[in-house]
C-alpha cells in the first residue's frame, strides 16, 4: 500500500517567529530539554528580560509539537533535581531550518541597522 | 490552601484536552518555581495570573478552531441546527410559492412572476435537499450539500432578479441561509504555517 507523506512547507514559511517561540528553539538547539530546564535557559540567555510561565511555555510547545518544529524525546527523572520523570523535548530537523532561517532573518535585520548606524559597530 | 492546590485550581482555565496533556507538566514546572523562587511575593501571583489570563483564552480558542478536537461536537450540533433550519427555509419557500401561485390564479400573473415563482419552487426544494444532505455527517453528503446550496442560491438570485418585488423575508432565506452556510462549510479549513506557531 502507498501512503502520500505530507510536504512540509519551506522553513521560511514560519517566519516571523514570535519572540517566544524563538527562544524555546534555541533553547533546544545543542540539547534536549525539560520545560523548567527550557525556561531556566530562556531565562539567563535574555539576561531575564524574557521569562517564560507554565502556560506560555507549553502552549508554545504545543503549537510546536504540531508544527513538527519539535518532538517528544521520552520521560525521565533530572539528574540535577533528582525527583519525578519530566518529559523532554528536542528540535526535529525542520525545527533546525526553522531556527536557523529565523537567526539569519534576524542577522540580517541587525546587519541593516548597523549600516544605518543605529546600533554600534561589531567589536573586531 | 497550598500554593500548588492553587495553581491547580487555576489550571480549569485551560481547555480539558490540553490540561489532560500538560497539567502534570506544568505542575511539576510550578513546584519548580515555587522552589526556586519566593512564593509569598506579590509579584510571583502577578506574573502567574498574568500567565494562565494571557495564555488559557488563546488555547480555548485554539481548541475551538481547531478540527477534530473538543469543538468537534460543539461544531456538529451548530452545522445540525443550521441544516434543520435550511430543510424549514426550504419548506417554508415551497409552501410561500405555492401559495402566491393560487393567489396569482385568482388574478392575474404575469410571464416573468410565473417564472420566478417556479424558480423559486425549485430553489427551495435545493434547498430542502442541501438541509437533508449535510444532516448526513459523509463527506460525500456533505459535498452535495454544498453543490444543491449554490444551484439554489443561483436559482433564488435569477428569481429575485425576474421578480424584484420579491419579500424581504423570502430574499432573507432564500439568499442569505445559503450564503451563510456555504461560508460556515468553507471557511474553517485554513491554516497558515506560521499560524501554527
Amino acid at each position: 500500500m502507498v501512503t502520500k507523506r505530507r510536504a512540509s512547507p519551506p522553513p521560511e514559511a514560519y517566519l516571523p517567529l514570535p519572540p517566544a517561540t524563538f527562544h524555546i528553539l534555541l533553547a533546544l538547539a545543542d540539547e534536549e530539554l525539560h520545560g523548567y530546564a527550557i525556561m531556566k535557559d530562556v531565562a539567563a540567555r535574555s539576561e531575564g528580560t524574557v521569562r517564560l510561565c507554565p502556560g506560555t511555555l507549553y502552549g508554545a510547545l504545543k503549537r510546536l509539537l504540531a508544527a513538527r518544529l519539535v518532538e517528544e524525546g521520552g520521560e525521565r527523572a533530572d539528574p540535577e533535581r533528582g525527583d519525578e520523570r519530566r518529559r523532554y523535548y528536542r528540535l526535529t530537523q525542520l525545527g533546525l531550518s526553522v531556527v536557523r532561517a529565523e537567526a539569519r532573518r534576524l542577522d540580517a535585520m541587525v546587519r541593516a541597522a548597523r549600516r544605518k548606524k543605529l546600533i554600534g559597530v561589531r567589536p573586531a | 490552601m497550598s500554593a500548588e492546590r492553587i495553581y491547580r485550581l487555576l489550571l480549569r482555565a485551560y481547555p480539558p484536552e490540553f490540561r489532560a496533556e500538560y497539567g502534570r507538566e506544568m505542575v511539576l514546572l510550578f513546584r519548580d518555581q515555587c522552589r526556586d523562587g519566593d512564593v509569598r511575593t506579590v509579584g510571583f501571583w502577578a506574573r502567574v495570573l498574568w500567565d494562565v489570563a494571557r495564555s488559557a483564552p488563546a488555547l480555548r480558542a485554539e481548541a475551538w478552531w481547531t478540527p477534530g478536537r473538543e469543538n468537534t461536537r460543539t461544531l456538529e450540533v451548530i452545522m445540525k441546527l443550521a441544516a434543520m433550519l435550511t430543510v424549514l427555509g426550504g419548506v417554508l419557500g415551497i409552501l410561500n410559492a405555492g401559495v402566491e401561485w393560487g393567489a396569482a390564479l385568482t388574478g392575474t400573473i404575469g410571464g416573468m412572476h410565473s417564472l420566478s415563482l417556479v424558480l423559486g419552487v425549485f430553489a427551495s426544494a435545493l434547498l430542502l435537499a442541501a438541509g437533508a444532505a449535510i444532516l448526513r455527517p459523509t463527506p460525500r453528503g456533505r459535498q452535495a450539500g454544498r453543490l444543491a446550496l449554490l444551484a439554489s442560491l443561483v436559482l433564488f438570485i435569477a428569481a429575485r432578479l425576474l421578480f424584484p418585488w420579491m419579500s424581504v423575508f423570502s430574499q432573507l432565506v432564500g439568499i442569505g441561509l445559503p450564503a451563510a452556510f456555504l461560508i460556515a462549510l468553507y471557511w474553517p479549513s485554513k491554516a497558515t504555517p506560521s499560524g501554527a506557531v
